[in-house]
C-alpha cells in the first residue's frame, strides 16, 4: 500500500483511525492495516475511498464471528467498528434505543437495565457488538424468550459499499414504510453494507428469574423435558446438553422469567413433573459460554435448525457421528461440536461435515458451520445448502456491492 | 379479444378469466377507492403452475401483472391499470396443520380468520389479526405485512411467516426460508413480506401457530378526551406491561358505532374509550388488571369496565372491529389514514391531528392501535364534492407531516401502494430509496410485477398537488 494511500486514510479517519501492525491472519487472509472510522460520515467516506482504490475489506465488530463464514477470497484491510460507539438515544418511556454499531452489548445492557429494560440480544462473547450481533443474526440461549434478532431491530443506518449512507426503519415499533431492508441486512454478515447504528426494541426486565436443572439418563427423556419446558408461559431458556462430560447423563437447563406468579407456577410444574433441581443464578451465562466453546479448543461447530419433532433423531444421528450436542428445543436449534484429533484432523473434519450434512438432511433441516479452521473450509460451503436461492443472493450482492469490496467470498455461495 | 386474454383463457379456463367491462369494474380499485384503473383482465388461478404460466404469458406480451388477495388493501397496492390481475382467492387450501411443531402450510387465498378457526381445536391460532380478517387472505397479509389489534404483543405478519413459495417476476419458482426458521443466507422471507407484491407472487406460505392463551381479560376505560386516553397508553407502555391490545376510539367514532348495527353500549358522552386486552396465564392476570385500573385512574379515566364473560368481551370488540363499517353512516366515502408515531408522542400528535381536521372543516375521527403508536385518522367525506376532496387530500398530507416530524413514519400497516408513494421522500433520502430499488431490481428488474407501487414518481412537494398523487384520475360519478 502506498504512503499516499495511507495518508488519504489518515485524512479521512484521523491518525487514531489508521493502525499499521504486524501481519494478522483472519478468515484466510492476512492483514497489516486496520482502519477505524469513528462516525458514520467517516465510515461512508472510507468505503467510497476503498472502492475507488480497488481495495477489499474484512469488516469486524467484536471479532467473535470471524471463524464462521467461508474463507475470504483475499482482502486488503481490516475495517474495525470499535470506534463507532455510544448509546445515541435511549427512550426509557418507550423502551427503544439507538446505538452505534461498535457498542458492546455489555455496555448497552449496563445503560438500559438500570431503567428497567432488557436488551433482547444475548449471543456469546464478552466483546460482541450490537452491529456484529445484527450482522450475524447471532442468537444466545435467551432467544427463546426474546425472539430472533430480526424482531429486535426496528431500524438501521447502513453505509453501502459505494459510500452512500442509508437508513431503513426507524424508532417506531410498527412500520411498513417501504421495503423491510432491516430484515435483509440482519444476518447478511456485512455482505451488503456496514451497519453504522441501530434502533432496537427493548423488553421490560422480568420481575422474577429462576433457574433449574433436570438430569436424565435417557436422551429422549431429556429432549422431551426440554421441549415441554420451552413451551411454558414464562420459559426464557431451555437447553439440552447431550451428554454432560464425565457423567454420561443428559442435562436440561431451564430459566423461567417474567411475572413472579407465572414463574413460580412453572417452577412448581418443572420440579413436580420432571424432578428439577434449583440451579445457580449464573446458569444462563454458563449455557452461553458452552454454546460458544463447543466443542473445545479445536474443532468444528455446526448450527442445525430442525422442527421440534425431528430433534431427537437429529441428536441421535449427530451423537452417533461423534458429536457433542447442545439443543435449544423451543428455538428449533441444535449445536453440534466435533473435536478434531491432532493425528488426522482432515479426515475427522471430512467425517464431521458429512455427518452434519447427512443428519440435517435426514431431519429436513438446515446446517451451517459456525466454526472451523480455515484449512477445513477449502472446497466446502459453510452456509450449507443454499443452491435454490443462490441466484437471488448473487443478484443482491451484485446490486449492493458490485466491486466486491465487503468481505469478499465470506458469505453464502462464496459471495 | 386480445391475444393475451386468449392465452390466459387457455391457461385458467374461460370461467376463471374475466375481461368484460362489467366483470372488470369491481377490480378497478382495492379498499382505497380514491385510486382506480381498469385492468386488462383478471385471472383466478387454482395452482402454482397456473400462476407460473400466467406470469410467463404476461411477460411474453409485455403486460404488467398484479397479485391480489381479497382486495381489502387500503393503499392501492392491488391497482392494475391496464395490467392483468392475478387473484389468488381460489388457491385457498390449508395444506397442512402441524400441531406438534406449531406451523401450518397454506395457499395464499386462505382467509385469515379461517386459519385460526381450523386450528382452534388443537389449541393454536394464527396471531396476525387485521380488522378485515374475516375476508382478507394470508397472501395479501404477506404482501402488506399486515398487523391488527393484537400485534402489540404478538407482532405483525413478518414475525409469523417461516417460509414462502414464490413465483418470481421471471416466472421461475423459488422456495424461501425454512419451516424450522434460521434459513441460511439472506433473509429473503423477511425481504418479501411487506414488499407489496412487487417481488413476486406468493403461492404457498408456511406460518407459525401460537398457543391459545389460557385466559383473556378485556377492559374498557372511559376518558374525558382522546389525549387523556393517549396518556394512559404511554403510561402503560412505560410501566413494562405488555397487553395483547391497546385500542382507542374517540368521541366521533363512538357516536358512529352507537348509531349503527355494531352498537355496544359505549358511553356517547365520553371523549374516548380505551380497549385493553390482557392475555396469558390465569395466575398473573388479576394483578395486571389491577395495575391497568390504577394507571387508568391516574390518567383521568372516569371508570373502567372489565368484561365479565365472553359475550361481554365480544361486545366490546364488536364496537372496535365494526367501527370502520359504522363510519358509512357519516358520509358516502371514508379515507382510512395510517401513520405511526412514537407512543410517547401520541397525546401531542393526536391533538395536532384533530386540529388539522377542524381547520379543514372535515369529519375526522380516530380509531387506532394506540399501543403500537399506529394512528388511523379517518376522514368521512363525499368525493362528489370536489372542494371537500381537495381538503381531504391536503389534510392527509399535513397529518403525515405532523407524524413524521414527531419521529414517526407514514404507514404502519396499510403499506405505501400507489397512495403514498410520492410521500416516501418525507421519510427517506434518495440513497435510502436507491437501496430499496437495488432489492427490487434483484427480483423484478423490468418492473412488470406490480408496477407503480412503493417507489415515488416524483420527489418534491407533492403533498400540495393532488394531481401529483394520482387523484386527478379519481372517477367522479356524481
Amino acid at each position: 500500500m502506498t504512503s499516499s494511500e495511507l495518508d488519504r486514510y489518515r485524512e479521512l479517519l484521523g491518525a487514531d483511525g489508521v493502525a499499521e501492525h504486524a501481519a494478522l491472519e483472519l478468515a484466510g487472509a492476512e492483514f497489516e492495516l486496520t482502519l477505524k472510522p469513528n462516525d458514520g460520515a467517516a465510515l461512508a467516506a472510507l468505503l467510497a475511498q476503498l472502492a475507488e482504490n480497488g481495495r477489499r475489506a474484512l469488516v469486524r465488530g467484536g471479532g467473535g464471528r470471524v471463524e464462521s463464514g467461508n474463507a475470504l477470497r483475499g482482502a486488503d484491510v481490516l475495517l474495525a467498528t470499535d470506534r463507532l460507539t455510544g448509546v445515541m438515544e435511549f427512550e426509557a418511556a418507550e423502551g427503544v434505543c439507538r446505538v452505534a454499531a461498535g457498542t458492546t452489548l455489555a455496555e448497552l445492557r449496563s445503560r438500559v437495565n438500570a431503567a428497567g429494560w432488557e436488551v433482547p440480544l444475548d449471543p456469546p462473547g464478552a466483546r460482541t457488538t450490537v452491529g456484529g450481533a445484527i450482522a450475524a443474526a447471532a442468537i444466545g440461549p435467551r432467544a427463546l424468550g426474546h425472539g430472533p434478532v430480526r424482531r429486535a431491530v426496528l431500524g438501521l443506518e447502513v453505509a453501502l459499499a459505494s459510500g452512500e449512507r442509508t437508513r431503513c426503519g426507524g424508532r417506531v415499533v410498527k412500520n411498513v414504510t417501504g421495503f423491510d431492508m432491516g430484515k435483509l441486512y440482519t444476518g447478511s454478515f456485512g455482505a451488503l453494507g456496514v451497519i453504522e447504528s441501530a434502533w432496537l426494541r427493548l423488553r421490560p426486565l422480568p420481575r422474577s428469574r429462576r433457574c433449574f436443572e433436570v438430569r436424565a439418563s435417557d436422551p429422549e427423556v431429556a429432549l422431551r423435558a426440554g421441549l415441554a419446558a420451552s413451551r411454558r408461559d414464562s420459559a426464557a431458556v431451555a437447553a439440552v446438553r447431550l451428554p454432560v462430560p464425565n457423567t454420561g447423563e443428559a442435562a436440561v437447563w431451564v430459566e423461567f422469567a417474567g411475572d413472579a406468579r407465572s414463574v413460580d407456577r412453572d417452577a412448581d410444574w418443572l420440579c413436580g413433573e420432571w424432578r428439577a433441581q434449583v440451579a445457580p443464578a449464573d446458569l444462563v451465562d454458563r449455557v452461553r459460554e458452552l454454546q460458544a466453546e463447543l466443542p473445545g479448543d479445536t474443532g468444528l461447530r455446526f448450527r442445525i435448525a430442525v422442527v421440534a419433532s425431528r430433534a431427537p433423531a437429529l441428536h441421535a444421528e449427530l451423537r452417533a457421528g461423534g458429536a457433542e450436542t447442545l439443543g435449544y428445543p423451543g428455538l428449533n436449534v441444535v449445536y453440534a461440536g466435533f473435536r478434531l484429533p491432532p493425528g488426522e484432523p482432515a479426515a475427522a473434519a471430512s467425517a464431521a461435515f458429512a455427518c452434519a450434512s447427512r443428519a440435517a438432511q435426514a431431519a429436513g433441516g438446515d446446517a451451517i458451520c459456525e466454526r472451523a479452521p480455515v484449512w477445513a473450509k477449502a472446497g466446502r460451503e459453510m452456509f450449507g445448502d443454499v443452491a435454490g436461492r443462490l441466484g437471488l443472493f448473487a443478484k443482491l450482492k451484485q446490486g449492493f456491492d458490485p466491486q466486491g469490496v465487503l468481505n469478499p467470498g465470506f458469505f453464502a455461495g462464496g459471495l | 379479444m386480445s391475444a393475451l386474454v386468449t392465452a390466459l383463457r387457455s391457461i385458467v379456463g374461460d370461467e376463471a378469466c374475466l375481461s368484460g367491462p362489467e366483470e372488470l369494474f369491481v377490480y378497478e380499485c382495492d379498499g382505497l377507492t380514491l385510486h382506480s384503473g381498469e385492468p386488462l383482465a383478471v385471472v383466478l388461478p387454482r395452482s402454482r403452475d397456473e400462476v407460473q404460466q400466467v406470469v410467463r404469458s404476461c411477460r411474453e406480451h409485455g403486460v404488467a401483472f398484479v397479485p391480489r388477495g381479497a382486495g381489502t388493501g387500503l393503499s392501492g397496492g392491488a391497482l392494475a391499470d391496464g395490467g392483468v390481475v392475478i387473484e389468488c382467492s381460489r388457491m385457498n387450501r390449508i395444506v397442512e396443520v402441524n400441531a406438534a411443531d406449531r406451523y401450518a402450510i397454506v395457499e395464499p387465498g386462505v382467509v385469515n380468520a379461517d386459519l385460526s378457526k381450523a386450528t382452534a381445536s388443537v389449541g393454536l391460532f394464527y396471531a396476525p389479526d387485521p380488522s378485515s380478517q374475516q375476508v382478507c387472505t394470508i397472501g395479501g397479509n404477506v404482501a402488506e405485512n399486515s398487523g391488527g389489534p393484537h400485534t402489540l404483543k404478538y407482532g405483525t405478519t413478518t414475525d409469523h411467516v417461516l417460509a414462502l413459495e414464490l413465483v418470481l417476476p421471471s416466472g421461475e419458482v423459488v422456495e424461501l426460508g425454512s419451516t424450522a426458521g434460521f434459513a441460511p443466507g439472506f433473509d429473503l422471507v423477511g425481504a418479501v413480506v411487506g414488499s407489496e407484491g412487487t417481488l413476486g407472487i406468493v403461492t404457498q406460505a408456511t406460518v407459525k401457530l401460537v398457543p391459545l392463551p389460557e385466559r383473556v381479560e378485556t377492559l374498557l376505560a372511559i376518558f374525558p378526551d382522546v389525549v387523556a386516553a393517549c396518556r394512559c397508553v404511554a403510561e402503560i407502555i412505560e410501566s413494562g406491561l405488555v397487553p395483547a391490545a391497546l385500542e382507542i376510539m374517540d368521541r366521533r367514532t363512538i357516536a358512529a358505532v352507537e348509531a349503527s348495527v355494531y352498537r355496544a353500549g359505549l358511553p356517547t358522552d365520553a371523549g374516548a374509550v380505551l380497549l385493553v386486552e390482557l392475555d396469558g396465564p390465569a395466575v398473573v392476570l388479576p394483578d395486571q388488571v389491577a395495575r391497568i385500573r390504577e394507571i387508568a385512574a391516574r390518567a383521568s379515566a372516569s371508570r373502567v369496565e372489565v368484561a365479565q364473560d365472553d359475550a361481554e368481551r365480544q361486545r366490546m370488540w364488536r364496537a372496535r372491529k365494526g367501527s370502520f363499517g359504522a363510519m358509512g353512516r357519516l358520509a358516502p366515502d371514508l379515507y382510512v389514514h395510517d401513520a405511526v408515531v412514537p407512543r410517547s408522542a401520541l397525546p401531542e400528535v393526536l391533538a395536532a391531528v384533530c386540529a388539522i381536521g377542524d381547520r379543514y372543516g372535515l369529519k375526522l375521527s380516530n380509531v387506532f392501535h394506540a399501543g403500537d403508536g399506529n394512528l388511523h385518522p379517518n376522514i368521512s367525506f363525499d368525493r362528489r364534492d370536489a372542494d371537500e376532496l381537495a381538503r381531504v387530500v391536503a389534510a392527509g398530507a399535513e397529518i403525515l407531516k405532523v407524524c413524521v416530524d414527531a419521529g414517526g413514519v407514514i404507514t404502519g400497516e396499510h403499506g405505501i401502494g400507489s397512495e403514498k408513494r410520492d410521500f416516501m421522500g418525507m421519510v427517506f433520502s434518495d440513497d435510502d430509496l436507491d437501496a430499496m430499488r437495488r432489492l427490487h431490481d434483484a427480483f423484478n428488474p423490468d418492473g412488470l410485477c406490480n408496477p407503480g407501487k412503493v417507489f415515488p414518481t416524483t420527489r418534491f412537494c407533492v403533498e400540495s398537488d393532488p394531481k401529483a398523487r394520482g387523484y386527478d384520475r379519481v372517477p367522479f360519478d356524481g
